[in-house]
Parts: structure tokens; sequence; C-alpha cells
């Protein structure tokens, strides 16, 4: 096991050509992919007339649709407020909110966040610019915030017999907008821009949206998770920069787990795309008990002197260490 | 310990009562937007005030089943809850489609699939302003009666002597039993600002006091027999019960209480 | 009584208190508002463009620009009132697309028929209008031009028309769109009296105690006029109305009895009654004998459709066969004393007018196989409605009619004139009024509504059908020509005595290549008239010229090679007369847009470029065959044109209108009280053309049709004159001594119509006697047979349609679809069907459908609960829409006597699209 000669601790080389930028960008790529196929589906729908077997193709919005003119698709976390409200909507909202549940459970629960929601693309472009222009926090956030609005919208839901979050959510909101024109979408999304870009970091995905709280927790039992080969990783901390999400690279837990475990991972793949050592990659069934999944051999060196001395991207540089999640050579 | 333990309590009550202060404002802004406009034309088969905005979900399917240009999502500032589905008669009204689409692609239920047949619907109710319906002045217009899908049941026109000519004033007369608040006749009406409008029912429907039973007119044996299904609601058979008494208006007090104590109570001036 | 309806009048609802304040409810804040807003308005009276009610307005204008229009309270038609369409009156001058200027279709700088239209100059547009006109005339001489007009035309449009078509160009080719109209109307007037127009008046309305409705839905056609039948209804508790009707319409809402028949069978019905009136002792023998004389004619008239299959679409052919042999069915069987099956040859196509007087007996003869049975059987329009109740209501019809207590009025329009026995039916409904005694005194009346607002004032009394001259005249009489010839001041046999051809005529002309050059005036014919896909491609692929004088594109324009931009009626002076003989006059109010022009310009300007020596030299008249006359040719009046003083050279303009006589009418005149007059503007002249115009024309009328002076009709406190206008005095009541200027005394009544009284005598099926008795003083009580229609409802095409007008929209909608309002009243043309039809073709309300004849198809909505319910077996919709031709579908099929075209019945089949 430790015949292996120490290797040095290679970093995240930004790519120099287009291969090397498609290959380092594929699931920034795909995610834009899904997320404006989504919403051509839904445009084309309404705007063109798109059909299948007949029937509209995708009718509807985030909030509910409606697939092929039978399979209804509906917000499981607007019918909890519903149930929380004490409305007990018609079955076909019951049955499309366990479809969505269930097929968000297989792809990794908040992989709505990443793979689907348009607030994404608002957030991301947000987070762009802060990268660009720099700046500090103005407000510090606690991650957590976003449970406790999670439990308010419940809470209120309760109080005032509406689902409380649907009303003021930014994401439907928007959504609705793309695909209406009804009403003050944009000025959400500007908003929300604004407060990711110069307010506070990842301020709304990361933070504050009880609909991001809502597919964490769904998110833990999901079954398709990000593997990580400890075996592999070199602790660069490339990953950990590149999350978009502040608690959820964890490596003592993933090294335990032998995935990233948090409920809270939207499944973007970022880490993935960075990681020099390709000790992380998707698995559908990444929680199911297994030796190491990526078959190496080699023990990955405990520590190694270089590890602390490149705590910076090069393309960061107001970055700061993750402070929570030393690597192991600081432990 | 017990430093961090009191850091943490103060941390959580520090968190409490900013959620307790977000939770206020969101609460202020629910009660605010939900009940922004008291009336809007909803989707036929929209269950009550109420129910409507605690089930629909925006989703806009019943805006896309709409075979018309009539359901639109309510934008910012149309003093309607924003992004419930709702129409404006005057720019296009509702047909009544007779399968009902928009009902049927409501997926939570708001929209009433139970509704089975469409001139059941009842999403306003229209009210003609006398003083400036072109056919109250005499002129031979009608053009609501004749556009209104329940003809004849929710828009009758009532003949009468003009007086001071040879001439009849064909007078439109809503009925409120049957109008389904469509809208189509204030589409319709030629007036620059439509002389018929469907509005609130509560705002202009009074009730007759359940006490007193109307006798039988030659219309209402008429209706009966045309559109049974119409029929009002069999009157609830709740025993008559005493009026409450108006104790807060001004001038002479309404008897309150027990007759005996009135009786006994000193008399003035002995 | 008679049970009420369930939408009829309720007079125990909350609203009756309330209608006590109906009315003008204005304060005197709102007067004084008012006033300060109108300030600087000036109002001025005006007729109603619309229907033939004729109702009265006030126009403002100020700067130049209508601002407001009302209801004129002075005039006696309406007090004030107006309906939807007459309330818009002002707007329909200022829709977006008023057509400005001449647009010519052009390829290359000049006119190609296959070119795009482009704007042109008044003096190219006429320049290729007379050349293709002279290509036209000098090709196929008077026979192969052609206008058609309207009943929309004002008295001086039309007589311009008339009299530069009949004593200028010698073509009869002229004819108004009142042929679609009310041509069975005329002709029944002129066979049963000699005279045309009604004999009584609106007041009789508020004298009738029985109102019959044949065939016509007042309610939405003459909205105005109703609103008095309405009036009489409810303050009038005996009184009661009664619908008969092919469906329900609007104005079954009021009635006290509706009666729903199958199209055509009102033949039957009123033959029933007739029975019953002799049967039952009920007639007014006195009368009768006094008055009137018994009279019938041929049966095997044909349909008006082509003898030959050339033209027709192969579907069609199957119909257009029975024009020449029909086969009777049971019922005509029945009818007309046949055998069923009996193949009847249709002899009497071309002399379909010719009749001869009956005894009584035969008459009785005639009606005798007409019983309750066989009527109501052959009747009864609603599948749904139990035989015995129709029967019920026939009965209590026939009592309202006969009791000689009541006073009866019968209103019909169009479903009696648009009828292939219109003339028939007609003269059915006078049978029963004479037989009775009851018309032309106050409160009884067989009553003929006329649907456009001149069709009485213009298309007939001034005579621009292809076969009329002014005040009642024709053609074909050599005693009217001469007279004509006489008070125009032409040489004897200028005029034409082959009657011309009528709408349909014209159109199957260009068609066929008989007509090269149409002038279509104020009516849009390529849209209304039936079967239209054949007219509409031969305007486009013959070598026909079509020139279109409209104030907005319409179809007929779109199918045009020129068209003309027009002034609307309150941008030129003019008249109309409506349904009752009542003559209206306005002023001119506002200028014409852009270079748009009045029709009596244009024509005038036409007239100036052609000269006597080319129209009034020998002229071929393929077809002509009338004593004094070479057959086939029109005679060379030249050389007594210049025995007259006539110079060869002189142009139609001098000669037929700026006479010495009529430029004595100097403009500007007083009674303009400061108007413009955009005709005389145009022309450049100093004469009043549209005072002398009816001046010259009001001689026709002198002793029997007087016109009053052209200046009185302007006076303040004049809303309308009835004619015989005799010693400033209206007439109210035709015929009736103490009324009618011109009945002779003693007799009561003197039906002094002086056309057709020289009849030979026969019995029901030929003549005997040809030796004419004298008729004088008589009206004419006919037998008329029932006739199946040509085209019913098969296994293939399974449905009634009847078209027809609606309450929002005039006509092709040419005017009225400019108003915004009007057009979101009613935005399209629905389709009424009774619910279980649709439902049997998997339709529901508000679906898009295809409808199709053998004429052609289009697609419709589907409304199943409007305006028209219809019954089982029977379809509705209006033709008001361009972008829906509903009038295409329809049959071709005419009147043979009228030649008025059927829009009341056709067979088409529907299915979902």
């Amino acid at each position: 096991m430790n015949a292996v000669s120490p290797r040095a601790v290679r970093h995240f080389e930004p790519p120099t050509t287009l291969s090397g930028w498609l290959v380092a960008r594929r699931f920034q790529l795909a995610r834009r992919i899904t997320q404006a196929g989504v919403l051509l589906l839904f445009a084309g729908t309404a705007a063109w007339g798109w059909k299948l077997a007949g029937a509209p193709l995708l009718a509807g919005n985030l909030s509910a649709a409606t697939l092929a003119g039978s399979v209804p698709l509906v917000d499981p976390f607007a019918v909890l407020q519903m149930l929380a409200a004490g409305r007990v909507p018609e079955s076909t909202a019951l049955g499309g909110a366990l479809l969505v549940l269930a097929a968000y459970l297989v792809a990794g629960g908040r992989a709505f966040c990443a793979w689907a929601c348009p607030m994404n693309l608002v957030t991301d472009a947000a987070h762009a610019m802060r990268q660009r222009v720099g700046g500090r926090d103005l407000v510090h956030l606690s991650p957590s915030m976003r449970y406790w609005a999670l439990g308010l919208a419940l809470v209120l839901s309760a109080l005032t017999g509406l689902a409380a979050f649907e009303w003021v959510s930014p994401i439907a909101m928007l959504h609705r907008e793309l695909l209406f024109g009804a009403g003050l979408g944009l000025t959400a999304a500007a908003a929300i821009f604004l407060l990711d870009a110069f307010v506070a970091k990842r301020a709304w995905c990361g933070h504050l949206c009880p609909l991001g709280a809502f597919w964490s927790v769904a998110g833990r039992a999901g079954l398709t998770k990000v593997a990580f080969s400890d075996a592999a990783c070199t602790r660069c901390g490339d990953c950990v920069r590149a999350c978009p999400e502040p608690r959820v690279l964890d490596f003592k837990n993933c090294a335990a787990r032998g995935f990233v475990a948090a409920g809270e991972c939207t499944n973007c793949g970022e880490c993935i795309a960075v990681c020099p050592e390709k000790a992380l990659r998707f698995d559908l069934l990444a929680r199911a008990p297994r030796p190491d999944p990526f078959r190496r051999k080699e023990k990955p060196h405990e520590t190694h002197p270089a590890r602390s001395s490149s705590p910076r991207s090069p393309r960061s540089p107001s970055r700061r260490s993750p402070r929570r999640f030393p690597t192991r050579s600081s432990a | 310990m017990a430093a961090s333990r009191r850091q943490f309590l103060a941390r959580s009550a520090q968190g409490a009562a900013g959620a307790a202060c977000a939770g206020l404002a969101w609460f202020s802004l629910l009660r605010q937007e939900a009940h922004a406009a008291p009336f809007a034309l909803r989707p036929p088969g929209a269950r009550p005030a109420g129910d409507f905005e605690a089930l629909c979900v925006k989703c806009g399917q019943c805006v896309r089943a709409c075979p018309y240009p009539t359901l639109k999502l309510a934008p910012a500032a149309a003093g309607i809850p924003l992004g419930t589905p709702y129409f404006v008669p005057r720019e296009e009204p509702c047909h009544l489609c007779e399968d009902i689409p928009c009902a049927k692609a409501c997926p939570t239920g708001a929209l009433d699939k139970a509704l089975d047949r469409v001139d059941r619907a009842r999403m306003g109710l229209a009210v003609v302003d006398a003083e400036n319906c072109l056919s109250w002045q005499g002129l031979r217009c009608e053009v609501c009666y004749r556009v209104c899908p329940v003809k004849g049941r929710a828009i009758t026109v009532d003949p009468h002597p003009r007086g001071i000519s040879k001439h009849a004033v064909f007078v439109p007369v809503v009925h409120a039993q049957d109008c389904t608040g469509c809208g189509l006749c204030e589409k319709a009406c030629p007036t620059q600002v439509a002389a018929i409008r469907v509005v609130d029912p509560r705002l202009v429907q009074g009730r007759i006091g359940e006490h007193f039973r109307r006798p039988a007119t030659t219309r209402d044996a008429g209706l009966a027999e045309a559109s049974p299904e119409s029929a009002p609601a069999a009157p609830t058979a709740a025993p008559m019960k005493p009026s409450a008494a108006p104790s807060s208006l001004p001038g002479p007090q309404a008897p309150t209480g027990k007759a005996v104590d009135y009786l006994n109570a000193p008399v003035e001036g002995l | 009584m008679t049970s009420l309806t369930r939408r009829a009048f309720i007079k125990s609802s909350v609203a009756t208190a309330t209608a006590a304040t109906v009315g003008f409810p204005v304060s005197q804040v709102a007067l004084a508002q008012a006033r300060k807003a109108e300030a600087g308005w000036a109002w001025d009276k005006a007729v109603c463009r619309f229907c033939g009610t004729g109702c009265g307005i006030q126009v403002a204008t100020a700067g130049g620009k209508i601002v407001a229009t009302k209801g004129d309270p002075a005039a006696p038609v309406n007090k004030g009132l107006n309906c939807i369409k007459g309330y818009f009156n002002g707007k329909i001058l200022y829709g977006a697309d008023r057509l400005t200027q001449p647009l010519m279709r052009m390829k290359d700088g000049k006119f190609d028929k296959k070119g795009d239209f482009a704007p042109v100059t008044w003096k190219a547009a006429m320049d290729e209008m007379e050349k293709q006109f002279r290509r036209a005339y000098q090709e196929k001489g008077p026979s192969g031009v052609s206008i058609i007009g309207s009943g929309q035309y004002t008295i001086q449009e039309g007589y311009v028309a008339a009299k530069l078509m009949k004593a200028g160009f010698r073509s009869n080719n002229i004819d108004p769109n009142a042929r679609h109209c009310m041509a069975s109307a005329v002709a029944a007037f002129m066979q049963t009296f000699g005279v045309d127009e009604p004999a009584n008046v609106y007041d009789d309305i508020e004298l009738a105690d029985t109102v019959v409705l044949w065939g016509a839905n007042m309610a939405e056609a003459h909205p105005v006029l109703w609103s008095r039948v309405t009036d009489r209804r409810l303050v009038a508790k005996a009184t009661k109305v009664v619908n008969v009707t092919t469906y329900r319409n609007m104005s079954s809402d009021l009635s006290d009895l509706e009666i729903v028949i199958k199209p055509s069978t009102d033949l039957a019905l009123q033959n029933w009654i007739a029975r019953e009136i002799v049967a039952r002792g009920a007639m007014n023998k006195a009368f009768v004998e006094k008055h009137c004389v018994f009279a019938t004619g041929p049966y095997d008239i044909g349909y008006g459709m082509r003898p030959t299959s050339k033209f027709a679409y192969e579907a069609e052919k199957d119909i257009q066969a029975k024009e020449l042999v029909v086969t009777l069915d049971k019922y005509e069987a029945v009818g007309q004393r046949r055998k069923v099956g009996e193949q009847v040859e249709q002899k009497s196509r071309t002399s379909a007018g010719r009749h001869w007087l009956i005894s009584f007996e035969e008459f009785k003869r005639g009606v005798e196989p007409y019983t309750l049975d066989f009527v109501a059987e052959l009747c009864k329009g609603d599948p749904d409605e139990p035989l015995a109740k129709f029967k019920e209501k026939l009965e209590q019809l026939l009592q309202l009619m006969i009791d000689p207590k009541r006073n009866v009025i019968s209103f019909w329009t169009m479903g009696f004139n648009q009828h292939q026995r219109g003339v028939w039916v007609n003269e059915q409904c006078y049978m029963i009024h004479l037989l009775l005694g009851k018309h032309a005194t106050p409160g009884n009346a067989a009553f003929s509504l006329t649907g456009q607002p001149s069709a009485c004032g213009t298309a007939r009394e001034v005579g621009t059908f292809a076969h009329r001259l002014p005040a009642d005249m024709v053609v074909d009489n050599p005693a009217h020509r001469a007279l004509t010839e006489k008070t125009w001041k032409l040489p004897a046999k200028t005029l034409n005595p082959k009657p011309g051809s009528d709408i349909m005529g014209i159109l199957r002309d260009i068609e066929d290549g008989g007509v090269k050059f149409l002038w279509v005036q104020v009516t849009n014919p390529f849209q209304s008239s039936p079967n239209a896909n054949h007219w509409i491609k031969a305007a486009r692929e013959t070598d026909s010229f079509i020139v279109v004088a409209d104030c907005y594109p319409t179809l007929s324009g779109k199918v045009a090679d020129l068209v003309l931009p027009a002034a609307m009626i309150f941008e030129k002076w003019g008249a109309y007369g409506n349904a009752e003989r009542r003559t209206q006059m306005w002023r001119q109010q506002v200028d014409p847009p852009g270079e748009a022009r009045t029709d009596v310009w244009m024509m005038l300007e036409f007239a100036k470029r052609f000269r006597l020596k080319e129209v009034w030299g020998e002229k071929a008249l393929p077809g002509l065959k009338v004593e004094g006359y070479a057959d086939g040719r029109l005679p060379d009046v030249l050389a007594e044109a210049k025995a007259l003083g006539y110079d060869p050279e002189a142009t139609l303009y001098d000669v037929l209108f700026a006479r010495p006589e009529n430029k004595a009418f100097a403009w500007p005149d007083p009674v303009a009280k400061g108007k413009a007059n955009s005709t005389v503007k145009a022309l450049g002249e100093n004469w009043f053309v549209e005072k002398a115009l009816f001046e010259e024309y009001a001689q026709f009328g002198r002793g029997h049709h007087d016109l009053a002076p052209f200046d009185l009709y302007y006076r303040d406190d004049v809303r309308g004159l009835r004619w015989p206008v005799v010693n400033g005095k209206e007439t109210k009541y035709r015929f009736l001594e103490g009324h009618a200027p011109y009945a002779k005394a003693g007799a009561r009544f003197d039906f002094y119509g002086p056309a057709r009284k020289a009849l030979p005598t026969g019995d029901l099926d030929k003549v005997t006697d040809a030796k004419p008795p004298s008729l004088a003083g008589k009206a004419k009580i006919f037998f008329r047979p029932y006739a199946a229609p040509v085209e019913q409802p098969d296994a293939n095409y399974d449905l009634w349609l009847c078209t027809g007008r609606i309450l929002e929209h005039w006509h092709t909608g040419s005017m009225t679809r400019r108003v915004a309002e009007l057009n979101r009243s009613a935005p399209t043309a629905l389709l009424y069907m009774h619910p279980a039809d649709a439902e049997k073709r998997g339709i529901k309300r508000n679906d898009v459908v295809w409808i199709e004849s053998r004429r052609g198809k289009l697609k419709l909505v589907v409304d199943t609960k409007g305006r028209n319910a219809m019954p089982k077996g029977s379809v509705f919709a209006a033709f008001f829409d361009e972008a829906l031709l509903v009038n295409k579908l329809a049959l071709d099929a005419v009147d043979p006597i009228s030649r008025e075209s059927d829009f009341k019945k056709c067979a088409v089949k529907v299915t979902k699209a």
C-alpha cells in the first residue's frame, strides 16, 4: 500500500485548447442545455404548439405541468405547502408531486437546483460577475437560514391558508414571466442577481431559498450522488473552491461515506470537472456500500508539504481557503 | 462550555427573532397580496375566493388550455394576485366552451372539474348601467341580449311603452340565477364604455329575508318550467331566528334581553 | 288568450316599475354641460343611412367633420330613436380605409387586367373607362354594357344613372340591388293593383288588432318600426302579434303566436286561409264583388335558372336540369290538381308573368285541395312540434285574421320576396286581405316592407330596374316610352323597348361574354349575390371591364378593374324614399375626403365623353322583336334629333343633364343655408344639379305620383312627405276615398292602378276568351298554387340554409364593419343550428365547421344558443361578413316573374372542420 512513491499535488489547470475547455466545462454546458431545454419545452409547447402523441408536449410551468397531455408533474414543495395550509389538492396534483419527487430522488434531490431551476442561470451569472469584480460580503448569511425559511413557509401556509412560498417565489415568478409574460419575474431575478453579486456570495441558492432547502432535505435520500475516491484525492481543494455550496464538500465525511453525502449538494458536477485526479464522479448507486468505487490500488499521500502552499486559485485571488473544511495536512 | 452554551442560546434567539421578523414581513405580504383585489374574473369552475387562491399553483395550464385569448396570468400591479389566472371581459370574454378545457387542465382542483355544464359557472354577475344603456334610452340595441350564451334566461328583454311616443323601450334585464359572468355582453356592448359590466355579485346583490317567501310570479313560473336546472337552491329549512338588534344605531334603543327585565326596570319619572 | 312564450314580455317583473323613468332622463346640469360642449356645432336634419324604415336623424358638424348625430325627436317615424346601426351614422364616414383616390389595375404604367391596383388620376381613370366602355359598346351594342345600381342610391343618383343608360346609351342593362330585395313585391303590386308601392302608412300600426309577420324578422331588420309594433302590442291589450317564420327569431320574443313552417309552404298556408275564408263565409262579398276580380296564371314557369348546363359545376347539374322539366312531388300534385310523379315541362319559363281572369267558382276550385290536414302536414316546420298543436296554431291565426272586428296588418319582407315564387306569395297575401276587405283602410293593410333606405324612393319610383322607366312606367309599353321620350325631349324610338338584364342576368352575361362593361354603384354584388363563385371568377377571367364606385374597399372592389372613390351619404345632397312613400331630403354636411366624388359627378363627367352621333345611330340589339322596330336593331334617331335642335356633336351631358331649363336652377341656392355642394364644386359649374334633376324627375309623377317641390322638403318643420303630395298635402291611404286624391268619388275604394288591366278570361288552367273586359278600378285576387322549392335537402345535402341580415350590420358590412363598436358587437357571421343537429354531427357550440352546398363551401363557427333558434334540419347564417361569403352557397334560382333571387332556401351539408 505504501509502495507507491509520493505524488505531487496537482491543481486544476485552466484549459488552453477548445477541447480542453469543453471538457472542463462539460457539466456546466450540460446544465445550461438542460436548463434551456426545460424552458424550451415549455415555451415551445406554449408558443409553437409542440405536440407529443397529439397532445401538448409540456404544458404549464415549473409549478405544475402536464407532459404529453397525460402525465402530471407538480412541484412537491407547492403541494406540501397546500397540505400545510389545510387544503388537499386533487389527486392529479398529489400524483404529479410524487412523480416529480421520485424523479428527483433518482436524480439526486437538489439536481433540480442545478439542472432545471431558471434562477440558477441568474445566480451563476451573479457569481461570475462577483468573481470578476471581487468584493466582500456585505452581510453574513448562514447557510442554514434556508431551513428557517422552509419552516416559515410551512408555518405561514398553515397560518394564512395559502401556499406561502408559492405566492412570493421569485423562481415561479421568473418562470411565469418567461413563459406567460406575467409580471415581476425579471424584477425578482434582477434583485437576486444584485443580492448574489454584491451583497453576499451565493446568497440565494446557497443560503436563503426555501425550495432549495426542501430539495436539500429530499436530497439526503437521493440516489445519484458524487462518488468520492479517498485514494485518488490529493486534497488539493480545487473542488471545494469550485463548489457553489458552502458546506457540501467535507473530505472527512466524504472519505468515510465514499460519496458527497450532504443534502445541499446540487449534483452540479463542477467539482468533478475541476478535479485533476478524477477523484470525483457521478454514481447512481454511490450510496451502496462497496469498496473503493474507483478501484484504485494506490493510496494517496497522507500528507504533502505543498498542499497548503497553494490554496488560492489563480482565477479567484480574493477567495479565501475553506476554513471549515481543512485539508488533512492542516489537520 | 457555559459561555459557548450561552452564546449558542443567544445566537438561537437571534435567529428566531430574525426568522420571526422575516416571517412577519412575509405574512403581511401574503395577506396584502392574496387579498389585493376583492374580485377578479376567474375561469369557469373556480373555487370560491380563498379556496381558489390556496389551491392555485399559477401554473398557467388553464391559460394554455383556453382556445381563446381570454385567460391570462395576472401581471404585477394588475390589482389581482400575481400570477393567478383571470380575464378582462371587455378585452376578451369567456366563450363558455362546452367542454370547459380550462377546468380540465387544472392539476390542483383550484378549478373544479365537477362543473359538468359550463352554463352553471358563476364567474361574476352582469349589471346594466341604465343611465348609459342605449336600450334603456329607447334605442334598438339589445346587443347584450343577443350575444348572451344563456340567451333568454340570463338576460331577457322586457319591452315597455315609451310613453313620450308610440314606441316601445326594450329594457335588458339580467337574471342573477342564470348569469354566468362570462362577459360576452360586456365585450359586445357598443357604448364607448360598456354599459353592462360583470362585477362581484356580492357588491350588488341583496338578499330577501329568509322569513319571507316571494309569491310566485309569471316570470318565476315560466323560468322554472323552462330551466329546472337553473332554479334557485331550495330554501334552507332553518327556523326563524330573532333579528340581531342594531343596538349601535343612534335613536331609540331596540328592545334587548328578556321581556321581564324590561318590565321590571324602573320607569323614568316615577 | 293565447299562451305567452317564455321570453315574452311580462308585466309583473320588477323592471316594470322602473320603466316609468325610461326615456331621456336629462338633468338641467347635464343639459347645460352639453350646451357648453356643443358650442360651435351646427345641427341639421338628415336621414338614417340604413334600412327602409326611414328614421330621421340630426347631424352635427364642426370643423368640416361630423361630430355627433342623434335621432330626430321631430321625425314622425322614429321620434328621436335609432337602432344600433343608426346610432353610428356619424362614424361610418370615418373608417381608416376610406377610398380617397381612383385605383386601377396597372402594369408597366398602363391598365392591365392582370395588374395590381395602383392610384391613378381621375382623368386616367375616366380615360380608361371611356375606352373600355367604347370597346364593349362597339362590339356588343347597348346590351354589352351595364350598371348595377342600388336601393341606396339617392333619388338623384338613380335618376342620372337610369337616364344616362336608357336615354343616352339606349341600354336597359341597369338594375339595382333592390332586385335582390323587393322585386317580387313590385311585380305583385303591379299585377294586383296596377300600380307600385304600399297603400298604407306606418300609422296603421297604432290601429292594428292583429299584426302578422310573414317571413319578416322586423325585430332585427326594421328595428325602430318594430318598437312601434311592440308599443301597440303593450298598450292595446287585445292586439296580437303572429310570427310566421321558418325559424324562431327575435320577433318571436314578442309574438303571441309563433308558427314555424317549412320553406316555401307559405304558398299552401295562405291558400288554406283563403279556402277557409270562403268556406266559413268570412269573405267580404260586397267588397270583393265591387272592387275585385279573380285571376290566375301558368304554373310551369321554371325557376329562373339558366336553361343550359354549359356553365354549371358538375354538382349543380341535377338542380339546373329542373329548370326545364320538373317531376311533381306529392304535395305539388295535390296543390296543382295533378298526378304525383308527373313530368312537367316548364313551358311558360319566358312568359311567367302572363295571367288571365277566372271566375270565383274557378278560384274556389283552386283553393279547394288546401285542407287543414293537407296543409298542416306539408307546412309544419318544427319536426318536434305535435301536428295537433300546429293545427291549433293555424286555427288561431285564421281566427285572428278573419274576425270582422279586428284590424289586420300583414308585414313581410325577404321571406316572401326572396322566394322562387315570390310574386305568387305576395299576391296570396293580397288575396287574403282583399277577400276580407281588409286593405288600404286605416289599420288594415297587406304591407310590403322594404329593406333599403330608398328601394321605394329611388329603385322603384325613379325606375332603375332593367324593365322600368320613371313613375311606374315600363320599357315594353309603347305609350310609356312615348311619354318618357316626350318628357326627356328625346327623338321617338330612342328608348330601347326590350327589358334589359336583371342583376343575375348581368352577372350571367359577364360569365358567358354577353356583357363586357359593368359599372357597380352603391352596392357590393359580388358579395351579396347568390352563387357568387361563378361571378367572381367571371369578373377576373373574362375580358370584361368592371368599375366599382364605393366608399370603402369591398369584395366587389377586389374583383374589379377600376375602383372609384365615392362620397358617402352626408358628403352629398340627396333624397331617400322609405317604405311608407315618405320622401326625405338632406343637405351635404361635410366634404368628401381626398379625391372622393359623388356618384352623380362621376356619371355626369362620363356623360361628357360621349356624343350623340355615337349613341343615337342605329344599334344592333340581338333578340329584339317588337312591333315598330326592325328585328334585332334599334333605329337611327339622329335625324329626328337634329329636327329637335340637337347637334350630333353635342355630348350626353349637354343633352340629358345640363339642359337650359336645368341650368336655370342656380347654385348657390338659399335652401342650402351655406352648406356646400361637392358635385357642383367638382363640376366647376354654377347650376344646382341635385335640385334641377329632382324637379325634372318630379314631372313624371304629376297627376298620380306627385312629389312636393324640392325646397319644401328642406323646410325646417318638414320631416319628409308621403306622396302623392297634392296641394301641399301628403297622402296616407291610397285607393281609399277621402284620403287618396286620385280615387274616384262614390265607390269608397278605387284601385286605380292602370297597369296590367287588359286581360283575357279563362279557367284555372288556360285562357278561354281572349277579349278583355273592363277592369278599371279593380284589384285582382290571384289563385296561385303551392310549388316546391327547386332544391331541397336530400341524403347528401341534408339541411336547409337560409341567409339574411342581423341588427348590428348593414348588408355586406362595408360601412358597419368599419365601426369598431359594431364590429366588436358582432365580429363574425355564425352558423345557427339546432343543438341536436350539431350533436348528431359531433359538433359543439363554437366549433368550426365546413358548410357546403353544390356551389361552394366555407368554414363557419357554430352557435346553437344564439339569436336564432333553428328547427331541426335548418341552419341560418348572415351575409355581412366579407371573410365568410355565405351567399356564395346560395342557389341562384330566381322568381321567374320578378327575377328576384331566393336566399332563403337551398340545401347544404355541415361537417366538423
